[in-house]
């Protein structure tokens, strides 16, 4: 028998994620933000929609994961201040790219990562991703902090600064 | 058929002092010999098929000043999915040049998957690229190419050369000390 498909996780309901989605747009504004460059997913889409509303952000979506490290890198090279935002999935695809692009040029750059299969850590699941995804930043040595609810600014300057003054790439993870 | 140092000839003597040049794999060391100009990176112990997404973000950020990239083909096929991202956020001063030799030439010129039956213009033309070219003659791209610098791209250029013998390329310092000090060579020229 094949299996059956089920739905991979309960998602929040979507009147919560587009205010927390509000929240996060107005922390990343209040760090002048100039480009936000990934790929959106199920908790980041109301980022890009409200992103794609604001004249003072310009949303650059790519194909893979990979191309954001690298175009954000070319940006901050060229001066702008961009942010990252892709699923653990793709972080997971864009090892190399990370390596080689924002790490090894030193780039401080922020990335809000959504983490897929959170809820489902403890428990079992055929989903393997979260049970990599830390384990994977943490061998990469990518810092990291969780994004708080009602402090999505306040987390997003911290990782911010950490990214200033380390000169190097943070993660800030979307559960 | 052309070699890459024809090529490199027709492509320094077009380059205005302002362009950004960036580099990779099997380009980087040939381009480098023909110019030292703070404004030339060398995409080298990076990330392979990440020379091209890099030019673009460069391109965002410095619409005043022409940025190519010349990148492999073997660099390309690795990314493919990097000419949509381009055409879908198209910066008009990118200019993105593949050398196609059909080999990966820093490791000893194994073929390249397709070599001979992928065509890297249709790639660019599906992509939805405004400007696509294609040369295999020096002398014809030193006519022609002047007039596709002047129009708004983002332009992709094919040139089709005869494989070299050039060894891997590496630094002699950080990646990190060279991304700051083109930083700076991007802002101190851009004011």
């Amino acid at each position: 028998m094949p299996p059956k498909i089920i739905t991979r996780e309960p998602a929040t309901d979507e009147a919560t994620m587009r205010e927390r989605s509000t929240r996060i747009v107005a922390g990343l504004l209040d760090l002048d933000i100039t480009h936000a460059v990934g790929v959106a997913d199920n908790m980041s889409r109301f980022i890009f929609d409200e992103l794609n509303e604001d004249p003072s952000v310009s949303v650059v979506p790519v194909c893979r994961e990979g191309e954001a490290w690298a175009i954000a890198s070319g940006l901050w090279v060229g001066g702008k201040r961009p942010v990252v935002l892709i699923q653990n999935t793709g972080f997971l695809e864009a090892g190399d790219a990370l390596r080689g692009t924002a790490v090894d040029m030193g780039v401080p750059l922020p990335a809000l990562i959504g983490y897929r299969g959170y809820r489902s850590l403890s428990t079992p699941t055929p989903d393997s991703v979260a049970s990599l995804f830390e384990p994977t930043l943490r061998a990469w040595g990518l810092p990291y902090h969780f994004l708080q609810e009602n402090k999505e600014g306040e987390t997003l300057r911290a990782a911010f600064m950490e990214a200033q003054s380390l000169g190097q790439p943070v993660a800030v993870l979307m559960t | 058929m052309m070699t890459r140092d024809e090529c490199f000839a027709v492509l320094h003597e077009l380059r205005r002092h302002d362009v950004v040049v960036i580099t990779t794999m099997s380009a980087a060391a040939p381009w480098a010999r023909l110019s030292d100009s703070s404004l030339n990176f060398a995409s080298v112990s990076s990330a392979m098929a990440h020379a091209a997404d890099f030019a673009m973000g460069i391109a965002l950020a410095r619409p005043e000043r022409q940025v190519w990239v010349l990148n492999g083909d073997g660099s390309l096929l690795m990314s493919l999915g990097t000419l949509v991202t381009i055409c879908q956020t198209p910066p008009p001063n990118l200019v993105h040049f593949v050398l196609e030799n059909n080999t990966y030439e820093v490791t000893g010129n194994q073929l390249i998957p397709g070599a001979g039956k992928a065509a890297m213009v249709q790639f660019a033309h599906g992509a939805g690229f405004p400007q696509v070219h294609e040369f295999q003659c020096a002398e014809t791209m030193s006519r022609e190419l002047p007039a596709i610098l002047e129009r708004a791209g983002p332009a992709f250029v094919n040139l089709r050369m005869a494989p070299g013998r050039e060894p891997a390329p590496s630094l002699d310092r950080p990646l990190s000390d060279c991304a700051r000090e083109f930083r700076q060579a991007l802002e101190k020229q851009g004011s």
